[in-house]
């Protein structure tokens, strides 16, 4: 039985589940804590900077009516957004909560995609030194049940603004007749519930399946080590990585899809 | 006869067992999973079909419930996995 932790700089692991776990990087001190920065927390750090450059460069162009590049890239999303998807849910109140739902779905594709770059693995070719410097956020079932949290206390936040707090709680079961209304609202309760568990769920199930299905190809060059299934495994490998693209843009347009359905849920009983 | 039964139960619970059901388990569940997204796809290309006009919403809709469908799969697929890795202790 092989032990690969003997050979550094060493791109495939026999245990799948090494490439999606977090990895401690450094250990800083606040006052008398010790904390310590897992690779994980460096690509949330990373995905948030980027954003928060990359966007506003890409939008400050001169005002011409025809916008342009990555620009024109991200209105389309952003219209696309707000017209077929939020607006036929929420209708008056898009333009409120429309920026929510921009940043949950930029966000969430943001650290997909990054978790598709293989960054630790180019450090790790280019220094020699295993380095840990890179991976996929969202395969962290605490970052996406931080998103998930989030998205909760944010939809019964949205419903209570729109329709007061005494009213938001009478409404909250839809109108049937009395003996079923304590169960209903019971069941309404713990569906309210449910909802962070499986949004977060879902997103961290996708990702961190497809990224151990490809770690797990890879580790098989290692137990066979044949150059010919290392050509099979690689073209399976690209096409496993290309569907893992794919499911990165399928799982963040479902969840901000899901958010908009919760937030207009919370807002209905008005009308 | 009871206990005969308790005890040859006694004997095969271990460690195996558990991994032999969280195997059959996940069989199991992808035969769900497949029989729901093949339907889904089935009544969409359907439905494209008859209103080729409709397609953009029509695979809309598929990729969303398509989405949907799995994200139930990864629970119980992940429920499996913690069958087995839960078992070092």
């Amino acid at each position: 039985m092989i032990n690969s932790s003997i050979y550094t700089g060493l791109l495939a692991e026999l245990n799948p589940l090494e490439h999606v776990l977090q990895k401690p990087l450094f250990s800083i001190s606040i006052g008398s804590w010790q904390v310590s920065v897992s690779n994980h927390m460096f690509m949330v750090t990373l995905a948030t900077i980027f954003l928060l450059i990359a966007i506003p460069l890409a939008v400050k162009q001169n005002n011409s009516l025809v916008p342009r590049g990555l620009k024109n890239l991200l209105e389309t999303i952003c219209v696309f957004f707000r017209e077929e998807v939020v607006r036929p849910v929420l209708k008056n109140h898009t333009d409120k909560y429309v920026g929510f739902i921009w940043t949950v779905f930029f966000f969430i594709l943001t650290l997909n995609l990054l978790g598709m770059i293989p960054i630790e693995k180019f450090i790790t070719l280019a220094t020699g030194k295993t380095s840990h410097y890179g991976g996929a956020a969202t395969a962290n079932i605490w970052v996406t049940g931080a998103m998930a949290v989030v998205v909760f206390f944010m939809f019964h936040f949205v419903g209570i603004k729109e329709q007061g707090l005494r009213n938001y709680i009478v409404n909250f079961a839809p109108p049937v007749p009395w003996p079923l209304i304590p169960l209903i609202y019971f069941l309404e309760l713990v569906s309210s519930f449910i909802r962070p568990f499986t949004l977060a769920i879902r997103l961290f199930a996708n990702i961190i399946a497809g990224h151990m299905i490809i770690a797990t190809f890879i580790g098989l060059i290692l137990v066979f080590r044949s150059y010919g299934l290392a050509l099979v495994s690689l073209g399976f490998t690209l096409f496993l990585s290309l569907l893992d693209v794919l499911v990165a843009f399928i799982q963040a347009f479902v969840f901000a899809l899901l958010c908009t359905l919760y937030f207009g849920f919370a807002v209905e009983a008005e009308h | 006869m009871l206990e005969q039964t308790g005890n040859i139960l006694a004997a095969v619970a271990d460690a195996g067992t558990a991994i032999f059901g969280a195997s059959i388990g996940c069989g199991i569940i992808i035969i769900g999973a497949s029989i729901g997204i093949g339907l889904i796809g089935a009544s969409a290309s359907n439905a494209m079909a008859r209103q080729p006009e409709a397609g953009g919403n029509i695979f809309r809709s598929m990729i969303v419930s398509a989405a949907l469908v799995e994200g139930v799969t990864f629970f119980s697929l992940v429920i499996c996995l913690l069958t087995v890795l839960w078992l070092k202790g």
